[in-house]
C-alpha cells in the first residue's frame, strides 16, 4: 500500500522498483503519519477520495495541487479538525480518530497555518510561548521565556536582537520561521506546513525552505503543502499530487524529475487540449496555440496521459 | 475535576440561599415602611359609582426625579376614588412631551392633566386637545399663561412668587451670597425660582446659579462640592428639589463648607434633615395635592360640569416647612405623600 | 539532495540588520501609556495655572474621587477592549447592581449584606449573559451589549417602579448592616487634614491587580492574544470563548463593586442613572492607549485616562467657566488628549 506508483511518461525512465517504506520515528517500523485510502464526503460532495500517503521521521512529504484540489481538507483531517469518512488514519502504526486539534497536538502533530497562528501585535517571545507559558507559581517566568525564545530561534538560525519587538515587525518569512521553531520546540513529531511560501518573495521562500530542512534534521516528519513544484522539489522526499479530490500520483523523489512534477502540476493534458483548440481559432490565437504545443512537447507529456501505471 | 467544580458551585449556591433566608433585618425595609403606612393603606377614600373615564397625565418629569413620585401618588389616589383609569407618561424633552400629548388625543381619552414647562412647544398641542373636545387641567408648571393655552384650571404655585418669598427670608437671615442649584437646563419654572430668589434678595445679597446633571447623583455631588470649594464666600445654598438638598449635605461635608442649606419641595428623608437641623427650611408646594386635584377636577367637570378657581390659579403653595412646623408634616412624608 | 548521516550543521546566525538600537526615551514613548501620561501632565499644568482652587490637596482629593468613580469601571472595560470586545451595558449595569442590592434587601427586609451578595450574583450573571451571547452567536459585542443596555435600562426603571412606586430606590439606611457596608464600600479617611475616599484606594488596588494579570500571568498573555488575533489564539489551544466570557464577567464584578459604593454612599439610587457612562469608560481606555480593535493597551493607561477625565470634570468648575459650556469642553479636552496620544505614538514608532 505504501508503494508509490511509477512515472506515467515512460519515455525517459524505466519503471523503478518499489521504494523503501517511510522511516519510523519510534523504532516500531511504522511511519509517523499514514493515510490509507482516506476519503472525506460532505453529504453528496466528495472532497477527497482514495488518498494514500505517509511521512516518517526525518522525511518531507510534499502535497501538491492547485486551488480546489482538496489540500485543505487533507490538512484538516491530519490536524484533527475533521475525521475521514472512509479509509484509515494511522499515527505511529495505531489507527486514530481525533475529535479536536488539541488531541492531534497531544499526539505530536502540529500544524502551522498560512495565517500563521501568530498575533501580530504581541512580542515575539509572547507569541512563541502562547498557550505554553512557563510559570513560576502564579506568575509567568518572563526572563526564562525571553532567553529560551532567543536561544531556540538562534538554534534555527535567526538572531533577533530584541525578542520584545512585536512579531508583526518581522518579515513574512521570519514569522513563518518563528512559528515553525515554536512547533519544533514544543515537541512536535510531525509538522504540517500549510502553504508557507505562498505569500512570500523568492528570498523569503528560500529562508523557509531552509527551515523545513532544519526541522527535518531535528528528527521531525514534515508534511509540506504547496502549489509550487519548484519549492517542493528541492526539499521533498515524497510527492503526493492532488487534483479535484483525487490522487494524480504519489512518487518517491527518485521516481520523478522536477520537470515531470511541474508538468503534472501544470495539467499537461488540459494544456494540450487547449493548444489544439487555440490552433483551430486561427490568427494570433493559433500562434499562441502553436507555442503552447511546443512547450507541452518539451515537458514531455504524451497525447494520452494517464494516472494509472503505464507499464512500458 | 469538573465534578468537584460542580460540587463547589452547588455548595456556594446553597450557602447563599441559606444566608439569604437567615439574615433578616430587625429595622427598616419594607416591614417598617408598611408599618408606617398604618397597616399598608395609603390615602384612600372609597370608590365612586360614576361612569368610568380614562385620564392621561403627562408631565415633564426627568428620569429619576423623586418629586414626581409624590405627584403621581396624589393622582393615583384621586383616580382610584373616581373610578378613573390613569395613564401616566412623562418626558423632560418638550418636543417629546408634546408627542405624548398627541398620543393621548389620538387615544380619545376623556381628560388630560398636563404640566407646561415650555409654553412655546406645548401650548399648540394643548389647544389641539381642547379643540378635540378633551378637557385639560394644568398643574405644577406653566403658571404664567395657562389660560391662553386652553386649560380649564391650574393647580400649583407661582414659582416666581415662591422664589421671592424665599429670597426675602434669606435676606432676613442675613445671607449675602446665595448659590441657586438648578438640576436641569432650559426649564422655565426652575429659572423662575432662581430669578425670584434674586429678586427677593434685592440689594441685600447676590445670587449665582449652578447647573448640575440631575440624573446622576455622583455628578451632582462632585459639581456642588467643587463649586463650594471654589467659592468660599457662599453662605447659603438653595436647591430646587428634595433629593438635591440631601446631596448638598454631603457636598458640604466633602468641601468643608459652612453655608446653610435651604430647598424647594419636600420628601421624607429631607423632612428628617430639617428636624435634625441640617436643612433650615423647605418650600412646600404640596405636589400630592397638585396631582390629586388635577385628576379630581377633571372628574368633577366630566360628571358635573364643575370648575374650580373661576379662571384663576388655584394655589397649592408656597408654604415654608421649618423646624417649628415640621412635625405636622413628618408623618405624612414618611409614607411618601408629602 | 540526499540527506547525509552526519549531524546537521546549523546555518550561521543571521543578525537582523534592520532592527536598530532604541534609546530609552524612545522605548518609553512606545509604551501604550506614554501619550496618556503626556496628556495628563498637560491638563494638570493647564488647570493648575488657570484655576487657583485646583492647586490645593483637598481639591485634588475631590478630583481623585471623581476619577475613581470612572476608573473603577474603566479598568475592566480596558481589559475587555484589549481582549477585543466592547460592553455598552457597563454604565447601566452599575445601576442595576445597586438597585438589585437595594430593592432585594428592602423588599425582604434583610440585612443589607444579603442585598450585597444577591447583587454580586446578579452582576456576574449580566456579565455571563453578555459574554455567552457574544461567544455563541458571533454577533459583534457592540450590538449584543447595546441590546442588553436597553434591556437593563428598562428593567432598572420598570422594576423600581413596580416594587416601590417610585423612580428611585427606597431608603435602606435603617436596615441592619447598612453602616458596616457603608464603611467597607464608601468610607473615607483623613491624612494630613485631607479627606480621601476609600474608593480611590480601591481603584488603585484594582489597577495594580489588573496590570499584574495582564503583564505577569498566563491569562494576561491570553487576553492579548484573544484580542490581537483570536483565530491564532484558538489554533494554539487558548480557550477563546471562556476567556471572553470571563472578561465580560470581570466587567460585571466591577459593576457590582462600583454599584455597592454608589448605593452605600447615596443610600437611594435613581433608577435612570448610569446612562452615558459606558462611553466615558471606553474613552478613558482609548485615551490610555487601548486600541479599539483590541490586542493592545494597558490598565494603567485607562487609569490615567480616567484621571484626565476627572481633572477636566472638576477643573472646569474650579476654573469658574460657564457651566453651559461644560459638555463642550469635556469633549474638546478629551479629543485633544487622544490626538496627543496618537501623535506621540506615531513619533515613537518613527524614532530611532
Amino acid at each position: 500500500m505504501s508503494t508509490p506508483q511509477p512515472t506515467p511518461t515512460g519515455k525517459h525512465h524505466a519503471p523503478e522498483p518499489a521504494a523503501a517504506p517511510a522511516r519510523a520515528g519510534n523504532g516500531t517500523g511504522a511511519p509517523l503519519v499514514r493515510l490509507v485510502n482516506a476519503g472525506k464526503r460532505y453529504g453528496a460532495v466528495i472532497a477527497l477520495q482514495d488518498i494514500t500517503m505517509e511521512v516518517g521521521a526525518r522525511e518531507v512529504t510534499c502535497v501538491l495541487g492547485d486551488n480546489g484540489a482538496g489540500k485543505s481538507t487533507l490538512i484538516k483531517i491530519i490536524a484533527g479538525l475533521h475525521q475521514p469518512s472512509s479509509g484509515v488514519y494511522e499515527v505511529e502504526g495505531t489507527p486514530v480518530s481525533f475529535s479536536s486539534p488539541r488531541e492531534a497536538l497531544d499526539h505530536g502533530i502540529a500544524t502551522v497555518y498560512q495565517d500563521l497562528a501568530v498575533v501580530p501585535l504581541m512580542p515575539v517571545w509572547r507569541n512563541f510561548f502562547l498557550g505554553n507559558e512557563l510559570r513560576k507559581g502564579f506568575r509567568i517566568d518572563i526572563p526564562a521565556m525571553k532567553k529560551m525564545c532567543k536561544d531556540e530561534l538562534l538554534a534555527m538560525g535567526i538572531d533577533l536582537r530584541d525578542v520584545d519587538q512585536p512579531i508583526g515587525t518581522l518579515s513574512g518569512g521570519e514569522r513563518q520561521c518563528v512559528a515553525i521553531s515554536r512547533a519544533v520546540h514544543f515537541g512536535a513529531k510531525v509538522l504540517i506546513l500549510d502553504e508557507p511560501t505562498a505569500a512570500l518573495g523568492v528570498k523569503q521562500s528560500g529562508v523557509v525552505l531552509k527551515y523545513i530542512i532544519q526541522a527535518r534534521e531535528r528528527g521531525l516528519g514534515v508534511i509540506f503543502i504547496t502549489h509550487n513544484p519548484h519549492h517542493a522539489y528541492p526539499v521533498g522526499d515524497r510527492f503526493l499530487l492532488l487534483n479535484r479530490g483525487s490522487s494524480l500520483g504519489y512518487f518517491e523523489k527518485s521516481q520523478i524529475t522536477r520537470e515531470e512534477l511541474t508538468g503534472l502540476m501544470a495539467g499537461g493534458a488540459e494544456l494540450e487540449q487547449l493548444s489544439h483548440e487555440l490552433e483551430g481559432e486561427g490568427g494570433t490565437a493559433a500562434e499562441i496555440g502553436r507555442v503552447m504545443e511546443e512547450e507541452v512537447a518539451e515537458l514531455g507529456i504524451s497525447d494520452h496521459p494517464t494516472t494509472e501505471s503505464d507499464n512500458r | 475535576m469538573i465534578r468537584s467544580k460542580k460540587r463547589i458551585m452547588g455548595a456556594a449556591v446553597l450557602m447563599a440561599v441559606l444566608l439569604v433566608l437567615a439574615a433578616c433585618s430587625a429595622t427598616g425595609g419594607r416591614k417598617a415602611f408598611l408599618a408606617a403606612q398604618n397597616g399598608g393603606q395609603s390615602v384612600a377614600a372609597g370608590h365612586a359609582n360614576t361612569a368610568h373615564y380614562t385620564v392621561a397625565m403627562i408631565t415633564h418629569a426627568s428620569p429619576g426625579d423623586t418629586f414626581w413620585d409624590i405627584i403621581r401618588a396624589g393622582a393615583t389616589a384621586a383616580a382610584a376614588k373616581d373610578n378613573i383609569t390613569l395613564k401616566y407618561s412623562s418626558d423632560p424633552d418638550p418636543t417629546k412631551q408634546a408627542q405624548l400629548i398627541d398620543d393621548a388625543i389620538n387615544s380619545h381619552v376623556n381628560g388630560i392633566a398636563v404640566t407646561d414647562p415650555n409654553p412655546t412647544a406645548l401650548c399648540p398641542t394643548i389647544k389641539k386637545a381642547t379643540a378635540a373636545g378633551i378637557p385639560v387641567t394644568m398643574f405644577n408648571a406653566g403658571y404664567t399663561n395657562w389660560q391662553q393655552c386652553g386649560g380649564l384650571e391650574y393647580f400649583g404655585q407661582d414659582e416666581q412668587v415662591a422664589g421671592v418669598a424665599a429670597g426675602k427670608k434669606l435676606a432676613a437671615a442675613g445671607k449675602k451670597n446665595v448659590l441657586c442649584v438648578l438640576q436641569a437646563q432650559g426649564q422655565a419654572q426652575l429659572e423662575a425660582r432662581c430669578a425670584g430668589v434674586k429678586q427677593g434678595l434685592g440689594s441685600e445679597g447676590t445670587m449665582s446659579k449652578l447647573y448640575v446633571n440631575g440624573t446622576d447623583n455622583a455628578a451632582v455631588l462632585s459639581t456642588m462640592s467643587a463649586e463650594l470649594t471654589r467659592n468660599k464666600n457662599i453662605d447659603a445654598v438653595i436647591t430646587l428639589g428634595a433629593q438635591f438638598a440631601l446631596i448638598a449635605i454631603q457636598a458640604e461635608a466633602q468641601s468643608h463648607a459652612t453655608a446653610k442649606l435651604y430647598t424647594f419641595d419636600t420628601s421624607a428623608a429631607e423632612i428628617a434633615k430639617i428636624k435634625s437641623g441640617q436643612i433650615q427650611w423647605a418650600i412646600d408646594q404640596q405636589p400630592y395635592l397638585q396631582g390629586y386635584e388635577a385628576v379630581d377636577a377633571l372628574w368633577l367637570f366630566l360628571t358635573n360640569g364643575n370648575t374650580l378657581g373661576g379662571g384663576a390659579t388655584v394655589f397649592t403653595g408656597p408654604a415654608f416647612v421649618d423646624s417649628s412646623n415640621v412635625d405636622a408634616v413628618a408623618k405624612y412624608a414618611q409614607r411618601g405623600t408629602r | 539532495m540526499a540527506t547525509t548521516a552526519e549531524a546537521p550543521v546549523a546555518p550561521p546566525p543571521r543578525t537582523d540588520e534592520r532592527v536598530g538600537r532604541k534609546s530609552p526615551l524612545a522605548r518609553f514613548l512606545a509604551r501604550p501609556e506614554a501619550g496618556a501620561i503626556a496628556g495628563a501632565i498637560v491638563i494638570y499644568v493647564f488647570f493648575f495655572i488657570i484655576a487657583p482652587p485646583f492647586r490645593n490637596a483637598s481639591s485634588f482629593s475631590s478630583v481623585l474621587y471623581v476619577t475613581s468613580t470612572y476608573g473603577l469601571m474603566a479598568t475592566p472595560v480596558a481589559l475587555l477592549m484589549i481582549g477585543g470586545e466592547f460592553d455598552l451595558s457597563a454604565g447601566v449595569s452599575v445601576t442595576s447592581a445597586a438597585l438589585c442590592g437595594s430593592l432585594f434587601s428592602w423588599w425582604f427586609t434583610t440585612n443589607a449584606w444579603v442585598g450585597v451578595l444577591v447583587a454580586l450574583g446578579f452582576a456576574l450573571l449580566i456579565g455571563f449573559v453578555n459574554g455567552w451571547i457574544v461567544v455563541k452567536t458571533g454577533i459583534p459585542s457592540f450590538l449584543v451589549t447595546l441590546g442588553t443596555f436597553f434591556m437593563l435600562q428598562g428593567i432598572n426603571i420598570a422594576l423600581t417602579q413596580t416594587i416601590t412606586n417610585q423612580v428611585a430606590s427606597p431608603d435602606i439606611s435603617t436596615l441592619q448592616g447598612f453602616s458596616s457596608a457603608r464603611v467597607v464600600f464608601s468610607g473615607s479617611f483623613t491624612i494630613g487634614g485631607v479627606n480621601i475616599r476609600t474608593s480611590v484606594i480601591y481603584w488603585l488596588v484594582f489597577v495594580v491587580i489588573a496590570t499584574w494579570i495582564l503583564m505577569r500571568t498566563r491569562i494576561g498573555n491570553w487576553i492579548f492574544a484573544v484580542g490581537g488575533h483570536a483565530p491564532s489564539a484558538r489554533a494554539v489551544g487558548v480557550p477563546v470563548g471562556r476567556m471572553k466570557i470571563g472578561l465580560f464577567m470581570a466587567v460585571g464584578f466591577m459593576a457590582w463593586f462600583t454599584g455597592m459604593h454608589t448605593l452605600f454612599l447615596f443610600n437611594t439610587i435613581q433608577s435612570s442613572q448610569g446612562v452615558g457612562n459606558e462611553f466615558v469608560y471606553i474613552i478613558a481606555a482609548v485615551v490610555g492607549g487601548c486600541l479599539l480593535t483590541g490586542g493592545y493597551g494597558s490598565a494603567i493607561g485607562a487609569a490615567i485616562g480616567a484621571l484626565i477625565f476627572g481633572m477636566v470634570n472638576q477643573g472646569i468648575v474650579y476654573a469658574g467657566w460657564n457651566p453651559d459650556w461644560f459638555q463642550f469642553f469635556v469633549g474638546l479636552l478629551l479629543l485633544g488628549a487622544i490626538l496627543l496620544n496618537t501623535y506621540i505614538r506615531r513619533r515613537a514608532e518613527a524614532a530611532i
